[in-house]
């Protein structure tokens, strides 16, 4: 029993195995621990197991080094929590998964999620209690927080101590905070983040399957907000023509281009401002009275309606949370029209704290700021200097409070703004709870002790409470034994036990609410029909800038317009033409009184005259992978709406900016990779037949060691995947992919082992059909051939094999790959990490050096590691489903599916006989092992037409 | 002029070399100095240092490689071909064109070296015993390249050295200064000039240009193998062997012409190395240019009658009207264009648009290969990654140093060794002598 298990064991509470040699060092152990002190000097992260107990997913006895464990967590975006499994190799997190018994992920993951665990050893992260320009201790903090102290500035019944804190669900945070108003009755306490929804009580929620017929309006509902993966991986079920409840139709009401519109049948592209109107036409029409507004309105919505009527309470209008009210009521009144209340969209109460009331708002807090009623505010996270509307003028504000205080991860632009700076622990680090947008309570586990010693909201309110020293841990767990969790009469222990490890509790999510009859707000203002509309949105990658300095996130490729390391203003052609300005030229972009300069974007399928801009950029504080990248766009965000009018100037021809676009190419040439049918040509499509080519020579019955017992392959379901990208960053993580910057995105020089592929049909119009690009496995492989060192061979079971320490990176290999999925280590890519940043790093994959090759492997290290398990277990074959490569895992649409060609019956044979699939680039006979199935649009003509 | 005058004038440049040598080898160093500088800077990056990408994973390190190969067929093939097809005129280049063979294959073989991603492990590409007991893979066309590489320059240096050996005998004996005599006789292997040793010397050149001459077809033909092994659309073709071996002597040629020329005038050679000379040459890069065309043309042909798409797209569109499109057409212009002055004979006897049109055409070529290499790689693969291609100044910097080093090995060359093959001259003069001999 080495050191570490017995160590393990102690914190376990296992009984010592072995007592009598317990106290002496054995001799293996301690060599271990030789080896591990000189390799780990100055790291001490790497043995960091929290003290506490944690307990893994799935019970295993004894830590064995070498082999990873899981642990349930929860990730906790504006307030809701994605229940998550994250890998753990020797205390050392290392990668993130969902949590298939969690309602918001269902086992998948979304890219913050799989980029989480890198934020996590971000070497930028703040590291030290600060006040003022000096360092300081919690010690010191709690002295000047001490009730007594505190009492003596802000009143005995503290009116003028004010907190601001991110959204939050947590049962915890609720608990302290509620005895913190009990000791400070006239404290303020709000909540803000710039996405969150705080202003509803009550939350709709969507049963996407049920749903026949679909209609988002400006609503992204499949890529972002809290139970996205969920309603993605519904959807998705009911994309394949082949399913027994036959396919969904889906409409997207937009003016910017979205993920869930691209996944549409059916694509509309309007400006903000037309909108509402369009909705009262079909209100109107749907309740088959004559419309209270004169004319028919836009000539789509008559269709719409139509089909809407046809499917009856089998649909659902899905109304995006950046839509001004009306619209949203007006939604509700369709959706109720429909009868579509209580079978397809339901309400819940709203599991974040405050919400719906108004005392506890951002406007609140700005107005006692303003009136200087503010003798000390807290800030738990966020980042309200940055992430608030420009003419709010937050930072200035609070940089005038007497006494401010922020608990956040990095020394941002609010650290900067307040005297007080205290490092936060990432949610990998903390103790805590949450629920989950339905209510569904999970735990929040730390896998790791806080790396730079950093604080809970939890420990930092407790503080305020008067007990510095209380561990978030006990805290926890003294709430949860109070609360008497474990209704059922069962121990508590037992299930405590039960709750860490399986991260959910069951049966928590809150019951069905009373929707009331949310009578339309009356039309206070007919809307101005603004010249140039500007919408504001959150990054698809950085989100409102809580992430921008995580390398994973800001080379990811935006969905559809494939831009990485910075935002841009998106504009359609015809728009861009007015201006005469294409992607790239500097527009100067005025609203709320300000201006803004900001690289175009031209973006077929966007809304004319809109544009759409995102926040996260433009960043100042001291996250040095963030500074300077992109442009702020918040000063021009008014306070209360996602929409607003703007004035559009065109820079001299003279200024651009070469954005880093991974793809500038989406028009489909003659080779089709990408393909895509109606219903009608699905119809007519015969089985499929094999594609075998020709050949003079004999079978290959006889390999030197026989064919292996599993021939590895996957299917991609372009019907299916939605290209939201989250299988690009759990390749990322699980492979040690390296993030190469935005000089090198623009040289084509991403390191991407699995990239999504935007097609459009014709050129000018949107890329609408996702294609995720990974090594396709050829069985006949161009690249292997032309290695002259055989640095690239075929496994006996059907794996194109990179072997790195052979290649000498005569990059022949990439030129004959008709796929361009091989990528190529230009400089020495892993070089010059900090050993902190280094713990990233999955040990069961080689870090490739500067000169090498590289590409998907098909995540041949979980194949070999399965492989070793079923061995172990004395059983062979691996079965169907054990191996799971990392973009399958995280996939919310469940599109891609792995396995052996051997299972007869297995998901991937069955799909390879799909009439639907195919091989990308079948006429160059290179026999991928990865084969896709065609997407499949259900457009509404047709779908008429069929019945 | 009589044979002593032709020996002191090929000689005079051996003891004092003109004014304007020791300025041209300055520049030449200055440049073989941004020569080290970029490779060094190559070496101690990556090849990050260079504009390559995905998919352009080749760009002008291969470009400069099959150029530089390509120079280097002209010698061999004036010296081997023209020898075994009994052509006299070609004594008064040949040793030029050999010395500049043997510069541009050295030259040309950094490339493939320098452009590894791990370089310090080429040697995996050669068959040699290794303890890992792993081969070359033989079934791509690089390790070929090596062999055929390797194989060319050492048969074209022995060819080099056994034409030289009477010269520097010469050189021993005529030129005054102990060592330099001394050093010229150890080179020269202790030739006397008996009738025995020049008969055995011509049996064994006309066997070497034999097998040198087989080894101009190949070695280009395998380098174009590095390219129509492949699949990618512009590289898989056929045709590519010919076109590469007719396009390496059309560039290889004109690299004489444009050597031949500033030499003849700096050294004044104009007696030995007359318009003569240099109006056959020209004959030949007519000749050979247009075989060149006729290979361009049998290229789109095939393309144009292919039924693959994707193939035709690559010639018709992505080469004529894709990024590199107004590329493609210079080098149309300059390769096809260029040579058709030839017809007249008054432009092949005016020196200045010889060299002008020989310096056109090198140009031409060079774009020629970069349409090949580059312009097919940008659109080859999945529309989704065509990436267009940048150079850097690491990349100008290698290319303008490798032009440095060339003209700096050439101008040693003609400090150091006699220009012209004075042997050869004489005997080809004496023959002349006896066969108009009535």
């Amino acid at each position: 029993m080495s050191v570490r298990q017995e160590e393990m064991a102690r914190r376990l509470g296992v009984d010592r195995e072995c007592p009598e040699g317990a106290d002496t060092v054995s001799r293996r152990g301690f060599v271990k621990l030789l080896g591990a002190s000189i390799a780990l000097a100055g790291l001490d992260g790497c043995t960091r197991m929290p003290a506490s107990n944690i307990l893994p997913y799935a019970d295993q006895p004894e830590l064995t080094p070498g082999i990873p464990q899981y642990y349930a967590t929860s990730m906790v975006l504006d307030g809701f929590a994605t229940g998550l499994l994250v890998e753990s190799h020797e205390g050392r997190p290392t990668k993130v998964e969902g949590n298939p018994d969690h309602p918001a992920s269902l086992g998948a993951a979304g890219v913050y999620e799989q980029a989480s665990v890198l934020q996590l050893y971000d070497p930028h992260r703040a590291g030290r209690v600060r006040h003022r320009l000096g360092t300081s201790s919690w010690k010191e903090l709690a002295a000047v927080l001490a009730p007594s102290t505190l009492r003596a500035r802000v009143g005995a019944g503290g009116a003028g101590l004010f907190l601001l804190l991110e959204p939050t669900s947590s049962p915890l945070d609720s608990e302290l905070l509620d005895r913190l108003i009990g000791m400070y009755p006239a404290a303020g306490v709000h909540f803000y983040s710039p996405f969150a929804r705080l202003n509803d009580s009550l939350l709709p929620q969507y049963d996407v399957s049920e749903a026949d017929v679909i209609v988002a309006v400006d609503a992204d509902f499949l890529a972002t907000g809290p139970f996205h993966l969920r309603y993605a991986r519904d959807f998705a079920a009911r994309r394949r023509p082949e399913a027994s409840r036959g396919m969904n139709r889906l409409y997207a009401i937009e003016p910017s281009v979205t993920v869930t519109g691209t996944a549409a049948d059916h694509r509309i592209a309007v400006r903000p401002g037309e909108i509402v109107p369009a909705l009262e036409v079909l209100l109107a029409a749907i309740r088959g009275t004559p419309g209270q507004r004169s004319g028919p309105g836009p000539d789509w919505v008559a269709p719409i309606a139509r089909d809407l009527r046809a499917h009856g309470d089998r649909s659902l209008i899905v109304a995006g949370p950046y839509l001004p009210e009306r619209a949203r009521a007006l939604a509700h009144q369709i959706n109720l029209a429909l009868g579509n209340i209580g079978r397809t969209i339901w309400f819940s109460r709203s599991p974040l704290l405050g919400a719906g009331d108004e005392r506890h708002s951002l406007a609140r807090l700005v107005d006692a700021l303003r009136a200087g009623h503010v003798d000390t505010l807290i800030c738990v996270g966020g980042n309200p200097s940055y992430a608030t509307p420009g003419a709010l003028g937050v930072a200035s504000l609070i940089r005038r409070v007497p006494q401010t205080v922020y608990l956040g991860l990095y020394e941002n632009e609010t650290a900067r703004d307040c005297q007080w700076m205290v490092p936060a622990a990432h949610f990998l680090e903390s103790w805590s709870d949450a629920r989950a947008y339905d209510g569904t309570l999970s735990i929040v586990q730390p896998l790791i002790e806080p790396l730079a010693g950093g604080k809970t909201s939890a420990e930092l309110l407790s503080l305020l409470l008067g007990m510095p020293d209380a561990h978030p841990y006990d805290l926890l767990r003294q709430a949860w034994r109070g609360r008497g969790n474990f209704g059922d009469g069962s121990d508590f222990e037992d299930g405590w036990r039960k709750i860490l490890g399986r991260g959910v509790v069951e049966g928590s999510s809150f019951p069905r609410e009373q929707a009331g009859s949310a009578a339309l707000t009356p039309d206070a203002q007919r809307q101005r029909s603004l010249p140039i509309e500007i919408l504001f949105r959150p990054d698809a990658r950085v989100r409102d800038g809580a992430f921008a300095n995580n390398g994973w996130l800001q080379e990811l490729p935006d969905p559809v317009t494939t831009l990485t390391w910075g935002n841009a203003a998106h504009l359609s052609p015809a728009t861009a033409q007015r201006f005469g300005a294409v992607t790239g030229d500097l527009l100067d972009i005025q609203s709320a009184g300000l201006t803004v300069r900001i690289p175009a974007l031209v973006m077929p399928g966007h809304a004319d005259d809109t544009v759409t801009v995102h926040f996260g950029y433009g960043r100042d504080g001291s996250e040095a992978l963030a500074r300077g990248v992109g442009v702020d766009v918040y000063p021009l965000w008014p306070d209360g709406a996602f929409t607003a009018g703007a004035s559009v100037t065109r820079m001299p021809s003279a200024s651009h900016r070469t954005l880093a676009i991974t793809q500038p190419h989406h028009t489909l040439d003659a080779s089709k990779p990408a393909r895509a049918m109606t219903l009608d040509e699905y119809s007519r499509l015969g089985p499929r037949k094999p594609s075998r080519s020709l050949t003079l020579y004999e079978p290959q019955a006889s390999l030197p060691d026989g064919p292996a017992r599993q021939q590895w392959a996957m299917t991609i379901d372009l019907g299916a995947c939605i290209g939201c990208g989250a299988c690009m960053v759990a390749c990322q993580a699980e492979n040690n992919v390296p993030v190469v910057g935005h000089d090198d995105v623009v040289r084509g020089r991403e390191m991407h082992w699995l990239r999504i592929d935007w097609y459009a049909a014709r050129s000018g119009e949107p890329a609408t059909i996702a294609q995720p690009m990974l090594c396709q496995q050829c069985e006949k492989a161009p690249c292997e051939y032309v290695c002259p060192v055989e640095a690239t061979v075929h496994s006996s079971d059907g794996l194109n094999e990179m072997v790195y320490n052979r290649c000498v990176g005569t990059r022949f290999c990439s030129n004959n790959c008709p796929y361009k999925v091989r990528r190529f280590n230009w400089f020495d890519y892993s070089a010059g990490l900090s050993p902190i940043e280094g713990l990233v790093k999955n040990p069961d994959v080689t870090v490739r050096e500067r000169g090498v090759m590289e590409k998907c492997t098909f995540c041949v290290q979980r194949i070999r590691q399965a492989e070793i398990a079923a061995r172990l277990d004395g059983r062979r074959p691996v079965r169907e489903g054990e191996i799971q490569t990392a973009c399958q895992q995280t996939c919310p649409t469940r599109a891609i599916v792995f396995g052996s060609l051997t299972e007869k019956d297995g998901q991937v044979a069955r799909d390879r006989r799909n009439p639907r699939a195919y091989a990308a680039l079948e006429d160059l006979g290179t026999e991928p092992r990865v084969l896709y199935l065609a997407r499949v649009r259900n457009s509404a003509s047709e779908g008429d037409r069929r019945k | 002029m009589n044979d002593r005058a032709m020996i002191q004038t090929i000689l005079a440049p051996l003891d004092e070399p003109p004014r304007l040598w020791i300025v041209l080898v300055a520049v030449c160093a200055l440049g073989t100095l941004l020569w080290i500088t970029s490779v060094g800077y190559t070496l101690w990056m990556g090849i990050g240092a260079w504009g390559n990408n995905i998919p352009v994973a080749w760009a002008f390190d291969i470009v400069n490689f099959v150029w530089w190969i390509g120079i280097g067929h002209a010698g061999t093939f004036i010296s081997a071909f023209l020898l075994l097809l009994n052509q006299p005129w070609r004594d008064a280049v040949a040793r030029m064109a050999e010395a500049m063979t043997l510069f541009a294959l050295a030259i040309a073989a950094s490339f493939p070296l320098v452009h590894l991603g791990r370089p310090w492990f080429f040697y995996w590409l050669t068959p040699y015993p290794s303890t890992m007991g792993v081969w070359p893979n033989f079934k791509s066309a690089l390790p070929w390249d090596v062999a055929a590489i390797t194989t060319y320059f050492l048969v074209s240096l022995m060819f080099f050295y056994l034409g030289l050996v009477p010269d520097l005998a010469t050189a021993r004996d005529r030129l005054t200064g102990t060592t330099r005599r001394r050093i010229y006789g150890v080179f020269a292997l202790g030739w006397n000039g008996g009738g025995r040793q020049w008969r055995r010397r011509r049996a064994a050149l006309k066997m070497m240009a034999a097998i040198a001459a087989a080894l101009v077809v190949s070695v280009h033909s395998i380098v174009s193998l590095d390219f129509s092994i492949a699949q990618l659309p512009g590289w898989h073709s056929t045709i590519f062997p010919p076109y590469f071996v007719v396009g390496a002597i059309y560039s290889g040629l004109a690299m004489v012409l444009a050597l031949a020329v500033p030499v003849r005038a700096a050294y004044r050679l104009e007696a030995v190395i007359t318009l003569l000379h240099l109006e056959r040459l020209a004959k030949l890069l007519l000749t050979i240019g247009l075989l060149l065309v006729y290979c361009d043309a049998i290229e789109l042909y095939t393309a144009a009658s292919s039924h693959d798409p994707v193939e035709r797209a690559m010639h018709m569109v992505h080469w004529p009207f894709g990024p590199f499109g107004w590329l493609y057409w210079t080098m149309l212009a300059l390769t096809v264009l260029t040579p058709q002055l030839f017809w007249f004979r008054r432009f092949r006897c005016n020196v200045s648009i010889l060299f002008g049109a020989a310096v056109a055409i090198l140009m031409g070529m060079w774009l020629e290969r970069f349409v090949i290499v580059v312009a097919s790689l940008s659109r080859g693969g999945v529309p989704s990654k065509w990436h267009d291609y940048v150079p850097t100044w690491v990349d100008w910097g290698i290319l303008f140093g490798s032009l440095s080093i060339f003209g700096l090995f050439f101008l040693l060359f003609l400090r150091f060794v006699p220009a012209a093959a004075m042997g050869e001259l004489r005997r080809s003069r004496f023959e002349m002598l006896v066969e108009t001999k009535p």
